[in-house]
């Protein structure tokens, strides 16, 4: 067929539309921002400052410091609950011979749901007094506990993380089952026939060959570790206090409520750099792995 | 034949332990919606009650009937939500299946790298779109507008649909394509007639998994519809919840499952499509 460069060039049109002035235009733009002094609601236009910017951000501005602080506080606990936890589901539902696909819906149901949404209903579950969650825990024998998840500096964060992780589960879960499933059957019964127990088997077969899903989930769990945004912003708006103010929440209040693009950018960029940089991280100690292994 | 039976008797006697474990597991899991559910269709003073009850006594339908007849508000952002969201569904679907086909089926100069770029999209973190689109919108006058939410929703669920319909375009033997040639079709009759039947699949997991994102957007929704008749469910749901503070759980959880229960339905019927197409996605 004799390919003619205009059709190629109409039939590209609207992604290269979309792509120019929605992504590229914009990330080179708030690249530039991030380089600039610029409040939206005061200056006519932004002031080229070079790296000063960044430099001020990192070095001297106190609520970024508790931005990244909190930021680990939350995406290490939250890495660690997600990533195991659809491990954990991903081998189970992998063992059952009936109800697999209705267990499966069960733990995809929470992927439709609105995070925003998500966060009303974990405020409700965990609300002090009439919680549910509190009258559980008091039936279960822990007199007068009334905990104000949301609202206690010391359990906030933490119950941000179980109500991101309920979301997200989902998602691994499809990459790890979908894994699970394409292993050999073979290996597995070879292991068996061996005289393996179930975790032996596991242990040594099934998670060795699971390695490129588990790099997979784990780079996924990562960047949505790094944006965490709507539940904060629905449940605990930061607080209180600070104890829950993200890098990516903070990026928004000093662009949306403080107006100041320049610094807003800058954060944005540097939450950017974290999570090439943890990627890169993740991917090197997925091959050292591997590579020890053969 | 021995060596089989074996491994199945040792495998049931584990699968029933499983099943109870799995059940336990799903119950918790499934309780927060089942909680939000079963405090929408309960009286106020019952929700209010110390200390409260799990299982509810009188049931009532007050709290779905005030929300749909008397809040104006909530009609206006579901509104806003089913516009919003199937303009960005359709406009996605026709652009990634016209690109699909030219990252999968033609060849060109930087193909791979262009891409990569494109694909790179899903990573970043979307602020770093946010900001200068929303000084790009309020210099336009686009913000509070429906093309406001649905030109940036378009732009990010592009490269989940670019993927998914690459991936079906890049299957199709290219004799296909070129005995329709031969037949006397043009590129783009060839396209739209025989090449879009077969991608049907993937252009219903592109449909599922764009309705489903644009539906729960939260961040550009909340930033760019600062008005509230504009307001989409995810943010107007938030809005009204503060409007009213805590007093009527029982409207606030009736508001919450009407807002999922489009995105239900869709996810109940296709979801055979949505769970390949994020597999498709996220592995790739």
């Amino acid at each position: 067929m004799k390919e003619s460069k205009i059709t190629l060039f109409i039939f590209l049109a609207p992604t290269l539309f979309f792509v120019l002035v929605f992504i590229a235009y914009p990330i080179v733009y708030s690249a530039y921002l991030s380089l600039s002094e610029f409040n939206y609601a005061s200056d006519p236009s932004p002031r080229f400052i070079g790296f000063k910017g960044y430099i001020d951000t990192i070095l001297h501005d106190s609520m970024f410091h508790t931005a990244l602080i909190n930021q680990f506080k939350f995406a290490i606990p939250y890495f660690i609950i997600t990533f195991l936890g659809s491990l954990i589901l991903a081998i189970l539902i992998n063992e059952l011979k009936h109800g697999a696909s209705l267990f499966q819906v069960i733990f995809y149901l929470p992927m439709i749901i609105p995070l925003s949404l998500v966060g009303i209903t974990f405020a409700w579950l965990l609300f002090p007094d009439v919680g549910i969650f509190n009258h559980i825990l008091r039936r279960l024998g822990v007199e007068n506990w009334n905990i104000d998840w949301y609202g206690d500096p010391k359990t906030a964060l933490n119950s941000l993380v179980v109500a991101r992780s309920w979301k997200m589960i989902g998602f691994t879960l499809i990459i790890l089952l979908s894994g699970l499933q394409g292993l050999p059957k073979d290996i597995r019964e070879a292991a068996k026939v061996d005289g393996a127990n179930f975790f032996q088997e596991i242990w040594h077969i099934v998670l060795p060959n699971l390695k490129p899903y588990l790099y997979i989930s784990g780079i996924w769990i990562l960047i949505n570790a790094m944006k965490t945004f709507e539940l904060i912003a629905v449940v605990t708006q930061g607080g209180p206090g600070m104890a829950t103010l993200t890098l990516y929440y903070y990026s928004w209040k000093l662009a949306f409520e403080r107006l100041d693009m320049g610094r807003a950018s800058q954060v944005a960029y540097i939450t950017a750099g974290l999570i090439i940089l943890l990627s890169w991280g993740l991917n090197r100690l997925f091959k050292t792995e591997i590579a020890s292994r053969a | 034949m021995k060596k089989h039976t074996r491994i199945s008797i040792f495998m049931r006697k584990h699968r029933i332990w499983i099943l109870i474990i799995m059940t336990v597991i799903a119950t918790f899991y499934f309780f927060p919606i089942l909680w939000m559910f079963i405090t929408s269709i309960r009286p106020t003073e019952d929700i209010y009650k110390f200390p409260p009850t799990i299982i509810p006594g009188a049931l009532t339908l007050d709290n779905y009937i005030y929300v749909i007849t008397k809040m104006r508000g909530f009609g206006r952002y579901f509104l806003n939500s089913v516009v919003v969201t199937s303009s960005t569904v359709l406009i996605v679907v026709v652009s990634s299946a016209m690109g699909g086909y030219a990252f999968g089926m033609r060849r060109f100069k930087g193909q791979n790298l262009l891409f990569m770029a494109i694909i790179s999209v899903l990573t970043i973190p979307y602020i770093m779109y946010l900001i200068p689109i929303y000084i790009m919108e309020d210099k336009l006058g686009l913000r509070n507008t429906w093309w406001g939410l649905i030109l940036p929703y378009v732009a990010l669920n592009l490269p989940w649909g670019l993927l998914i319909m690459r991936g079906a375009f890049s299957t199709i033997p290219l004799d296909i394509r070129d005995a329709a040639v031969i037949d006397g079709c043009g590129e783009f009759q060839m396209w739209f007639k025989v090449l879009l039947p077969i991608v049907k699949p993937a252009i219903a997991a592109t449909t599922i998994i764009t309705f489903v994102f644009a539906w729960q957007e939260y961040l550009f929704a909340s930033t760019l519809m600062t008005r509230n008749e504009w307001q989409t469910l995810p943010v107007g749901v938030v809005w009204i919840r503060d409007e009213l503070q805590t007093l009527v759980y029982g409207r606030i959880g009736a508001m919450v499952i009407l807002s999922i229960i489009p995105v239900f339905i869709l996810f109940v019927v296709f979801r055979r499509f949505f769970i390949e197409g994020l597999r498709e996605g996220m592995i790739k």
